[in-house]
């Protein structure tokens, strides 16, 4: 499973780390969400389907 | 197909709806909304009364209010008032631009700006400090020993601490700040803004303060907002804009919730028995479920760019659209038994928050708030019981609660 998170969108809402904690957090200055794992496992399907619904600015796609 | 109701028969623009809703369906026209998911989803309402816009769509199923929130180039936010009042204390009419009157790149940088302070890291930072605050209105009130209105004594003082300190209001400042907004949000209830006069007089005084806040900010900078804003240097009207923006956002929606959650919590003792048993670390899935059934705004308005077709229903460019967020809460296509209060739903993709590019900053500091004081107070009492029947704000945009009286034993 490929995650493409645009940084470009990405406002930091951090609602992709409240739903895909293992898989996304903000970087330190919290002006982007930044990956943990790059290509996760189908384990972390739901919470990434999740992230990408709740992304406001629809930075998140998951490509199979 | 059921009969057709009037707009009339409908009432979820009336004031009065709300200020007379009933207590068992948590204040709501749920019949209302369902009606219009199922029969009318895109209908036309229209006002005759100068205050109000003088018609709009109302789109009321979960995956179109959904769909228009996300869709912020066809469903622009800066076109025309932010809800169906024709007068708004943010926009470029009034001199105060503010993110929730901005489309596109303009929108996009203020938001940059300002969502570091909102973060679920920066918001993390902020829960010892919101438990001294809960503590701090939560034993006044228990060592009373006799009922009390928990919105004036607890639900109105807790969001007022935290937004002081997210938004870098000084203390001393704090009573008078949410007074104005007080006296804004809501305009139609003689009880709380006496003549629209107040209303006018209120926000200039808020715009006023907006300007010296910054001030004070540039020279004493913090983490708060405000020192964000004052070192981006953003023009004076996007300032006073923002910061009524903000502070309307995140005072009243905040009490409105901790209201309409406690109500419902004494009425479902089985859910308060749960929360009880959580009361040490309460999960984040009961915070959502209040904000769901609080519905604090019933809904935002955005104005279509471009002429668009939505079920079978033409919207010419230049339409006001109604997104009825509270109508959507309530979608049996989005939720399992949406009228039921369930502290442990999930997912719940309520719309409380809104969905798209405008979804509400204060999110995470708003469950944060509900978290704290709920686990604070449920620590510091035995029992919580009704001391009298729920009020309301006479209002169909803001849902606020004007009493909720109640008796607490302490434990």
């Amino acid at each position: 499973m490929k995650i493409i998170l645009d940084t470009n969108l990405c406002e930091a809402h951090g609602d992709c780390v409240l739903a895909a904690p293992d898989i996304f957090d903000l970087d330190d200055d919290d002006n982007v969400a930044t990956m943990l794992i790059a290509e996760p496992g189908e384990e972390y399907r739901t919470q990434l389907e999740e992230a990408a619904r709740m992304c406001p600015v629809a930075a998140i796609r998951i490509e199979d | 197909m059921a009969t057709k109701m009037s707009q009339a028969e409908l009432g979820v623009f009336n004031p009065e709806t709300y200020a007379n809703g009933d207590p068992a369906t948590f204040g709501l026209p749920l019949e209302s909304f369902k009606y219009l998911r199922e029969e009318e989803p895109v209908c036309l309402h229209k006002f005759d009364d100068p205050l109000l816009v003088p018609e709009l769509y109302v789109v009321s199923r979960h995956e179109d209010i959904e769909m228009v929130d996300r869709d912020s180039e066809t469903y622009a936010s800066g076109l025309n008032s932010v809800n169906f009042w024709a007068f708004a204390p943010i926009g470029d009419a009034v001199g105060a631009p503010a993110m929730l009157t901005q489309d596109g790149e303009k929108h996009r940088e203020t938001r940059r700006i300002v969502s570091r302070a909102f973060t679920p890291k920066m918001v993390k930072g902020l829960e010892d400090k919101f438990r001294e605050y809960a503590v701090a209105v939560i034993e006044p009130a228990l060592a009373k020993g006799e009922p009390f209105n928990f919105i004036d004594d607890i639900a109105h003082l807790m969001p007022m601490q935290a937004l002081g300190d997210v938004l870098g209001v000084p203390e001393e400042d704090r009573p008078k700040f949410f007074h104005w907004v007080d006296q804004f949000a809501a305009p139609f209830d003689t009880r709380i803004t006496p003549s629209f006069e107040d209303v006018g007089k209120a926000i200039m005084e808020l715009f006023g303060y907006a300007l010296d806040l910054e001030k004070l900010r540039k020279a004493q900078p913090g983490d708060d907002i405000m020192s964000k804003i004052a070192e981006a240097g953003l023009p004076e009207g996007e300032v006073r804009g923002n910061v009524v923006l903000l502070a309307s956002g995140a005072a009243e929606s905040t009490r409105t919730s901790l209201g309409h959650g406690l109500h419902e919590l004494m009425r479902r003792p089985d859910q308060m028995a749960w929360l009880r048993e959580h009361a040490d670390d309460i999960p984040l899935t009961a915070a959502q479920e209040i904000v769901r059934i609080s519905s604090p705004f019933t809904h935002l308005c955005r104005t279509t760019t471009k002429d668009v077709e939505l079920h079978g229903v033409e919207l010419k460019a230049g339409s006001i659209v109604a997104m009825l967020f509270a109508a959507g809460n309530f979608d049996t296509d989005a939720f399992d038994n949406p009228n039921d209060f369930d502290l442990t739903r999930s997912p719940n993709p309520h719309l409380s928050f809104g969905r798209g590019p405008h979804s509400c900053l204060g999110k995470h500091v708003a469950a944060l708030e509900i978290k704290i004081l709920l686990e604070e107070l449920l620590q510091r009492t035995k029992d919580i019981r009704p001391a009298g029947p729920i009020s309301y704000i006479r209002d169909a945009y803001s849902r606020g609660v004007y009493q909720l009286p109640v008796t607490m034993e302490a434990a």
